[in-house]
């Protein structure tokens, strides 16, 4: 158990130390840092905090957290062409991806009950594939069958949404209110608040009965069932959750950055999310509010210095650039790896227990199963 | 296995086991096929693209077929094995060859690369079997940005690779003029009216796919498909599981560097960067379409699926816009393809994955 | 009893929700709203344009308008209260007068017409849409980036 933690805790002292490099060659003020890592933990740690309840249900890493993003966008750009500004705005927007974002989770959930055993790599293809449906709706749909009336959003053609839509209306509404700047670092307290009641709620989640089952299905899904539990619908239950979540973090992110990249906002959402609760010391079938929050400080640090630090080495800014995005592949590799080789020990080791009981049959070792 | 079941049953079979998106699929494609002279797309010309993209992309499908054999899933790594072809062409131009011996050089320059690298991602695999598709996915995620920073830092010179202000990192992307520019399509190129037919190109897919059919009657390919459809049973037979997954690992990435150099050939530029990124997945979704699963394909799943996909990929834009003015190809394609492959990943298989 | 008591529970919430969206179409509307300080005419009277008009909302001095001048806010919501502060002509004082109007739902841009705002007069009289001029001039057709590959600069 102790050697499990100490491999845990190697990615987050591996990034500590990566940062600590990085940041001193990164010629970055403390108050510039402080204020960056500020506003990307307001912006991103709600959308992480969406992938926990999966993790809680032993379905892994959710690739298909997109699947909410994608709802939230859609929600967003009808908003804009109706003109509905600010926070009101938001919660109209929030209130239309919900639904979607419902579908969305049924449906995925529903595909990741057929694939059991191989949740992670069906979520990931999933994304890509909602992707596909996602640029029918917005590309060719809107304009054509879904009404939009403005053109800053619609292409010149007459059909489908531009490259980018702005939010200017709604940029970083939530986070200034009730801001309070102490020493030059603006702090968004509303957005914190937010995100500090949906830690609670988490909190709150994990005790109810639903959240009990949850787990009982992520520790094992046949002695869940023999408990009574309705285990297809619990698992269910937990990616329209998550995708719901999803859809209401994007709608903070995209709010804090203040324009929609129409056809590529979402793509890479669900890489740096799991990536940063990743590097927060979580693991494929483990993963605390702790994690959110650590990984958000340390994944962005690495994030904001990398390019700066490769600058100033190697004179070309190009390759910090490629560095963070290797590190963030990188990360989640080594998770991966480590959770499966834990998981393989971990079932030789019962079948070993096994074998050593009965020497009459031989179980198959850890390939079959 | 299959000769003791009768004809009829096969058939039954193999219309359950076809599937509906598979259905799908090919039906769509028929339907191009006929729409296209009526919209006044030249069929000729879309036949003789067809063949061109089925050389350029074959051998890349056919990189499939070993690991799925031996039970290790698609290759979602395929990336990997392309990086040490594109390790090879680069190399190859770097050292000064030219024509069609620079194609030469490239392959034996790439081979080295994809047996090291493929014996790593094999013995990667051998330790967290029942996560393949996932950590493949990932490595091949991993190399291809680790090779981002490589290919600026790499110290390449060739004043026809690198970026020319700065005299150093190579560009995006590389002409092959003058280097293995269709080196195979070449090869007694038959050209009847519009339809040209790069016969190099596909003999030496022919000769690549039959050494691996011939292979895998071999003892060993066999004891790879066992391998692959009961690991218990070919341990219990004294099969080497970990030897035989290693080697079809090794021959998957080795294929697929061998792969893109023939689809450089036929494309004529080399694309670094990021390019790589994601071209395992229309490998895998062709196959897939070709009527492969997670754990089963054939050579007759690569050429068919191969067929299949780039008809669609190659037909959709034309006939599409010629009939209703509105390019979708690109999103059927994605959709098409996603599709496929999310219907294969919820199959119910031996031994799940 | 229990099923139709949660199916009674959650109709409302739905309710509730869809009246929430519902609140937040009406008072989350923008609009834009130009303020021209410039000549009317209406019924066959002339309105002249006033020497100076400051417009002021939430506080905030949102115009500051010479005659002929255009000065624009963003309004949020669907009733639009504005101190205007007149100066008649140059060194007089000035006099503030507050005001208040329903906007149309419908209209993105409002043009304000003062001097017409200030006679008195209906508002059709000093209340206009906002027409964009043809500013769609782009010909070239924007080409869609669905580039999978691109590495994002900001998350």
């Amino acid at each position: 158990m102790k050697k499990i933690n100490l491999r845990q805790a190697s990615v987050p002292i591996m990034f500590i130390i990566i940062c600590a490099i990085c940041i001193p060659l990164s010629g970055l003020s403390p108050k510039m840092l402080v204020n960056e890592i500020v506003t990307r933990m307001g912006r991103n740690a709600f959308l992480i905090l969406s992938l926990l309840i999966p993790i809680m249900a032993g379905m892994g890493l959710n690739f298909g957290m997109t699947l909410g993003a994608m709802a939230a966008e859609i929600a967003l750009i009808l908003v804009c062409d109706w003109q509905i500004v600010s926070v009101p705005g938001m919660i109209l927007a929030a209130i239309i991806s919900v639904p979607i974002s419902v579908l969305l989770g049924i449906f995925c959930g529903k595909i990741l009950n057929r694939a059991k055993g191989r949740e992670m790599i069906t979520s990931y293809i999933m994304a890509f594939f909602v992707n596909g449906i996602y640029q029918l709706i917005v590309l060719y749909l809107m304009g054509s069958v879904i009404p939009i009336k403005h053109s800053t959003i619609k292409l010149p053609r007459g059909y489908g949404i531009r490259n980018t839509v702005s939010l200017l209306s709604m940029r970083q509404k939530l986070d200034n209110m009730l801001a309070v700047t102490i020493g030059g670092v603006k702090i968004p307290v509303l957005t914190f608040i937010i995100i500090a009641v949906m830690c609670l709620v988490i909190v709150w989640f994990r005790r109810t009965k639903l959240g009990q089952d949850m787990r009982a299905v992520g520790q094992d899904m046949e002695v869940a069932r023999d408990a009574g539990i309705n285990v297809e619908r619990t698992r269910i239950i937990s990616i329209v959750i998550s995708t719901v979540l999803a859809g209401l973090g994007m709608i903070i992110y995209l709010q804090n950055m203040g324009n929609i990249a129409t056809y590529t906002a979402h793509s890479q959402i669900g890489m740096f999310c799991i990536a940063a609760l990743l590097v927060g010391g979580a693991s494929v079938d483990k993963a605390s509010i702790g994690n959110v929050f650590l990984g958000v400080v340390l994944f962005h640090t690495m994030f904001i210095v990398a390019p700066r630090a490769g600058a100033y080495i190697t004179g070309d800014s190009m390759i910090g650039e490629y560095f963070r995005v290797f590190v963030s592949y990188a990360v989640i590799t080594v998770a991966l790896i480590m959770y499966e080789t834990n998981k393989r020990r971990a079932k030789s080791a019962a079948s070993q227990r096994l074998q050593e009981e009965q020497d009459a049959e031989s179980p198959a070792g850890g390939e079959n199963s | 296995m299959e000769e003791s079941i009768t004809f009829k049953d096969r058939i039954k079979d193999s219309v359950a086991e076809f599937g509906l998106p598979r259905l799908i699929i090919t039906g769509f494609l028929v339907l191009l096929l006929i729409m296209a002279p009526f919209v006044g797309a030249d069929l000729p010309t879309q036949i003789s693209n067809i063949i061109n993209r089925f050389s350029w992309n074959g051998i890349l499908v056919l990189a499939m077929v070993p690991m799925v054999h031996s039970g290790c899933g698609l290759n979602f790594g395929l990336p990997l094995g392309i990086i040490s072809g594109l390790l090879g062409a680069t190399m190859s131009i770097e050292l000064g060859f030219t024509g069609a011996m620079s194609f030469v050089a490239a392959i034996l320059i790439a081979t080295p690369f994809a047996l090291v690298f493929g014996m790593l991602y094999g013995w990667l695999l051998n330790k967290i079997k029942g996560g393949e598709m996932m950590i493949a996915t990932y490595v091949g995620f991993s190399s291809v940005s680790l090779m981002c920073m490589m290919w600026l830092v790499l110290p390449y010179s060739s004043p026809n690779m690198v970026w020319g202000l700065a005299g150093k990192g190579l560009r995006t992307t590389i002409s092959l003029e003058g280097y293995f520019d269709q080196a195979l399509a070449g090869i007694a190129q038959i050209n009847i009216g519009n339809i040209s037919i790069p016969t190099g190109t596909l003999l030496f897919f022919a000769l690549l796919a039959f050494a691996i059919w011939a292979f895998l009657h071999t003892k060993t390919g066999t004891a790879m498909t066992a391998v692959g459809s009961n690991p218990a049973f070919a341990k219990a037979a004294g099969v080497n599981v970990d030897r035989i997954r290693m080697l079809s690992v090794v021959m998957s990435t080795w294929l697929a560097a061998v792969g893109i150099l023939v689809y450089e050939q036929g494309f004529g530029f080399i694309q670094l960067y990021m390019a790589p990124f994601y071209m395992a997945l229309p490998a895998v979704s062709a196959i897939l379409i070709g009527g492969a699963s997670v754990n089963k394909a054939s050579i007759m799943n690569v050429i068919v699926g191969t067929i299949l996909f780039q008809g669609i990929v190659t037909m959709t834009p034309t006939v599409m816009n010629n009939m209703i003015h509105m390019d979708m190809s690109e999103v059927i394609r994605i959709i098409a393809s996603m599709g496929m492959i999310l219907f294969a990943l919820t199959r119910k298989t031996e031994g799940s994955r | 009893m229990k099923n139709k008591r949660q199916f009674l529970f959650r109709a409302l919430a739905i309710i509730l929700i869809l009246a929430l969206a519902a609140v937040m179409f009406v008072i989350g509307r923008g609009h834009t709203v130009y303020f021209d300080n410039k000549d009317a005419e209406y019924d066959g009277k002339e309105y002249e344009a006033f020497y100076k008009v400051v417009v002021i909302k939430d506080k905030e001095k949102v115009a500051k308008l010479e005659s002929d001048d255009r000065g624009m806010t963003d309004l949020m919501g669907q009733t639009l209260t504005v101190t205007v502060e007149i100066t008649d002509e140059k060194g007089g004082e000035s006099h503030a007068h507050k005001v208040s109007m329903p906007v149309p739902y419908s209209m993105d841009g409002i043009v304000i017409n003062v001097p017409a705002l200030m006679a008195g007069l209906p508002a059709e009289a000093y209340m206009s849409e906002f027409v964009p001029i043809a500013a769609e001039e782009e010909d070239e057709d924007e080409e869609v980036v669905i580039d999978e590959f691109e590495i994002s600069d900001d998350v």
